[in-house]
Order: structure tokens, then C-alpha cells, then sequence
């Protein structure tokens, strides 16, 4: 079913709500708020959708449900960053208009460029952790994705906390370790043929079991 | 003693009377024995060191208020707005869906998405609300993103420009009145009531005059909670009880002797003079709540 003839309806089943894009205010956010104002289970769900793409609530989130994060700290200040963490630290946007990358920042210049980038002149907080590996970015279709051990298991978990079935993962790679850094949206053309294969197989795996599917 | 922290921004201090109110909380605090600490957006880290968080900045899910009732909700602390309801409030897509599911009376409402978005449309929605109509986004605030639209080019024009951050937007049927009441809810009781005014020649309580930057406010009118119509607070109380159980401001219209709702507004506003001119005790019960 299409989300825009979802939003019409009152249909009072199971929801189970397909979009590569679930950022707040766009239509993967009301079809699951849709879907709970009629009193329906979903997933995701629209607490989750916000919380999943502010980077300080999944990474307390996260960490309260055990997967392995970095330090963090929210703020603009540039003084308080430094005084918290040596260099090289990863900077993740909170406002209300970036929802996809990152910056790194080696040195205190960088850092300044990467907080007023980030930040839109200090107008807003950024999200700040300590680089201490390498960046991985990668997509997680349903809690799978093609990567390590660790990286898989950062993803398997990251779905069952969130529920969030269609996103891009980005995470920390120390040695053999991972550390969950931060999720976006995955752009429709990121989505290739072996992606919609695993969609395709879990949603025949779940239409068996006789739920409603939108996206 | 309780530990509360009031999260603020830099702008709810460039208004004398915003300002004032502030510090009536904060002495309201110090007179309960608390501890009343204002909180900026660079020591929001600080929030596990409280016991509460008061939100004062504007909520929005996207902005920063938002990280910060959501961190002092998951840390177990007591947080006005708590998440639910900046995430009602803030949507008004959500606040009207819940107002049809529970049968709030409120003003008639349409919803509209981006994709479907047809002059068949615009010219159904003239014909069932009349003209002209109020568009309204979900992220409205403070009398912002709220226009009134007579025809399909400017309806067009002003869906256009709201789509762009949102894919569904409400519209609304016009209902001109000399004044909107707001009542004050804390906890599912009524804290204050005032009439808010809508200026000379205008249709809503801020306005902007043509071409300027410059908003206008129509004046505040407050009067003792007891005083006011049984039915208003009634109406307002069921309005919140829908959304939680925290600090609201609800906008309410009369019309032919009935209220029907606005909108229900988290984080309202609370200045020295108006809304605590003759309910001067809001302070101490907003923070009583905080720390209890």
C-alpha cells in the first residue's frame, strides 16, 4: 500500500512502515504516527524516528542498551570541546535542517570550521565524540548489513533498539572493536538490487504472517 | 531540596518581561527551598547533576530543547515539556489527529499531503470551509507559519513554501473573533486564564505589519482562574488530557457560545504582568511540581 493512501485510511492492523527516508515531518514520520494515533503497533515507531536521527538520543540510547558508543558532549562551544576531548574528535549536526554526515577535525582550526558549519554560525549544538579508528559507513537493512562481526552485530542491535528497518550506520572502527557514532537516511539511489532483495524477503517473510505493509 | 535546571536560550532574556518572569521563578524556588540554575545550550551535559529540567527555550523535536527533555526523560528526571508532549505539541498533524480520535471540539480541520496536492483539491476545500481558509504548518509557533489564503494562487503559493520543510500541512476553516482565550494547564489543573486580543484590523494575536519585520501583539487580558467560564476550563482540561500531563497553553475560540480549540501549545508563554497578573501563585506551582 502506498503511504499516501495509508494516511487516508483507518486501517487497524499491524504496521509495518517501508521508506528509505523516515526524517522527521516527511511522510515516513506520519505514516507511523498515522499508524499510532489509530492505535496500531508499528515499526518504527515515530518516538523512535526522531530519537534515531538525533545523534545525542540514539548514541544514550544505544549505550543504555549496551551497544558500545564513545563519550559524547552537546554543545557550541568550541573552549568546552577541547577541554573534554584531545584531538582527533568526529562532529555530528543537531539542527533541525542537516540530517546526513559528518565532520572530523585533527586540529583547533578544523574544529571551529566543523561547529559553525555544523552548528550554522552557533545558532545550534553539535554532537562531539573522540576519534580514535577509522569511520565506517555502511547500510542496515533490517539489522543486516555486509560488514564484520562487530559492525553486524552494532547494526542487529541498533533495529532492535530503533526499529528503524531502512538507514546508513556510521560507527567507529578501533582495532577489532566498533563504536556506534551516528544513523541517517539512505538516499533512494543508494538503494541498490541486492537491498531490495533483503526487502523483499522480509517483507514475504512477514506478509506469511498476515501484516500490513506500506511504503 | 530538589535541584532544577531551567534551560534557556540566549533571546528569552531580550524581553524585559520574559526576563522578569524568570527570576519570579527563580525566587519562587529559593522561597521553596530549591535550587533553581539557568541551563544554556553549552552545559546541557550537566543535565544527570539535576533532579528536574524546566524547559523555557522553544520546543520543537529539531531543535536542541528536545535532545534535552529527551536526555532528562530517559534519565529518570521530572522535565517540563517531557518529550510527548513537544512531540504532540510541536506536530500539529498530531495534536488534530488526536483531537478527531478523542472528540475534541475544534476548529474544522483538513489535512493535505505533498503528493496529492491538486487544484481539485483547493477548489473542494473552498467549497466545504467557504473562503477564505487558514493554512497552518505543523511546526507552528508564536503565530508563526499560520496564513490566511482567499484564493487558489496564494493557497497554492503559501502550501508551496510550508511543503518545503513538511509533507503534510492542515488547513482550516476561518473563524474571526475579537480574542482568543488562553488557558493555562498544569497537571490536569487550570493555572491561570487571560484573553489574549487580536490586534485592530488583524486576525491573529501576533501580526506582522505589511512588509516589515516588525510583529505586532494584541494585549493581554488576565483574570482570576475563578472567575472564568466553567465550560472554557472544562474544554481546556479535556483538550490537554489527550496530550499528557504537563505545563500547557490552550488556545480556545468562542464562537456562538461554544469554545472549540485552537491548538494546545507546550512551553507557553509566561511573562511578568500578563498571564501571572491575577494568578500570581503559577510560579510556586510550576516549581512545586518540578521538585515533587
Amino acid at each position: 500500500m502506498r503511504p499516501t493512501t495509508f494516511l487516508r485510511s483507518s486501517i487497524k492492523d499491524f504496521i509495518l512502515n517501508l521508506n528509505n527516508d523516515y526524517r522527521y515531518l516527511k511522510t515516513g514520520y506520519y505514516v507511523s504516527m498515522h499508524a499510532e494515533v489509530l492505535g496500531n503497533r508499528v515499526i518504527p515507531s515515530s518516538e523512535s524516528i526522531i530519537d534515531a536521527n538525533r545523534t545525542p538520543i540514539l548514541l544514550l540510547k544505544a549505550s543504555k542498551a549496551g551497544i558500545p558508543t564513545m563519550p559524547y558532549l552537546v554543545t557550541d562551544s568550541v573552549k568546552r570541546i577541547m577541554s573534554a576531548f584531545s584531538f582527533p574528535v568526529v562532529v555530528f549536526a543537531v539542527n533541525p535542517f542537516s540530517y546526513d554526515g559528518f565532520r572530523t577535525a585533527n586540529n583547533k582550526s578544523a574544529l571551529y570550521r566543523a561547529v559553525k558549519s555544523l552548528g550554522m554560525n552557533y545558532k545550534f549544538t553539535v554532537c562531539v565524540q573522540p576519534l580514535r579508528g577509522e569511520i565506517v559507513s555502511f547500510k542496515s537493512i533490517f539489522g543486516k548489513c555486509e560488514q564484520d562481526q562487530a559492525l553486524q552485530e552494532i547494526s542487529e542491535k541498533v533495529y532492535g533498539v530503533f526499529g528503524i528497518p531502512i538507514c546508513k550506520l556510521h560507527a567507529q572502527r578501533v582495532g577489532h572493536a566498533a563504536f556506534l557514532c551516528g544513523l541517517q537516511p539512505l538516499k533512494k539511489e543508494e538503494v541498490d538490487s541486492q537491498d531490495l532483495k533483503l526487502i523483499m524477503e522480509e517483507i514475504s517473510q512477514m506478509s506469511n504472517l498476515g501484516e500490513h505493509l506500506v511504503g | 531540596m530538589a535541584k532544577i535546571a531551567c534551560f534557556v536560550e540566549k533571546y528569552n532574556f531580550s524581553d524585559p518581561r520574559e526576563e522578569k518572569a524568570l527570576q519570579n521563578f527563580k525566587q519562587a524556588a529559593a522561597r521553596l527551598g530549591h535550587e533553581f540554575d539557568f541551563m544554556f545550550r553549552e552545559n546541557v551535559s550537566a543535565i544527570p547533576q539535576y533532579d528536574a529540567v524546566f524547559i523555557r527555550a522553544t520546543t520543537d523535536p529539531l531543535f536542541t530543547a528536545y535532545v534535552v527533555s529527551r536526555t532528562a526523560s530517559e534519565l529518570g528526571l521530572r522535565v517540563i515539556d517531557d518529550p510527548k508532549s513537544i512531540r504532540i505539541c510541536g506536530n500539529k498533524i498530531h495534536q488534530y489527529s488526536l483531537f478527531e480520535k478523542y472528540g475534541i471540539p475544534h476548529i474544522p480541520t483538513l489535512f493535505i499531503n505533498k503528493e496529492e496536492f491538486h487544484h481539485r483539491q483547493i477548489l473542494e476545500i473552498f467549497r466545504e470551509f467557504g473562503k477564505p481558509v487558514v493554512i497552518k504548518a505543523p511546526y507552528t509557533s508564536f503565530s508563526r507559519y499560520v496564513e490566511k489564503v482567499a484564493c487558489e494562487t496564494s493557497f497554492r503559493e503559501v502550501a508551496l513554501r510550508f511543503f518545503r520543510k513538511s509533507d503534510v500541512l492542515t488547513v482550516q476553516k476561518f473563524m474571526p473573533t475579537a480574542f482568543d482565550w488562553r488557558v493555562g494547564v498544569l497537571n490536569d489543573e487550570i493555572l491561570y486564564v487571560c484573553k489574549y486580543m487580536i490586534p485592530k484590523g488583524r486576525w491573529k494575536h501576533g501580526a506582522k505589519l505589511r512588509g516589515k519585520p516588525t510583529v505586532i501583539w494584541g494585549r493581554t487580558f488576565s483574570m482570576k482562574r475563578e472567575n472564568a467560564p466553567a465550560k472554557l476550563k472544562e474544554v481546556a482540561l479535556k483538550a490537554c488530557q489527550v496530550i499528557g500531563h504537563g505545563l500547557y497553553g490552550v488556545d480556545i475560540k468562542e464562537a456562538n457560545g461554544e469554545y472549540v480549540v485552537v491548538e494546545v501549545n507546550d512551553n507557553p508563554s509566561i511573562y511578568s504582568g500578563y498571564e501571572d497578573l491575577r494568578n500570581k501563585d503559577l510560579y510556586g506551582k510550576i516549581i512545586a511540581y518540578l521538585a515533587d
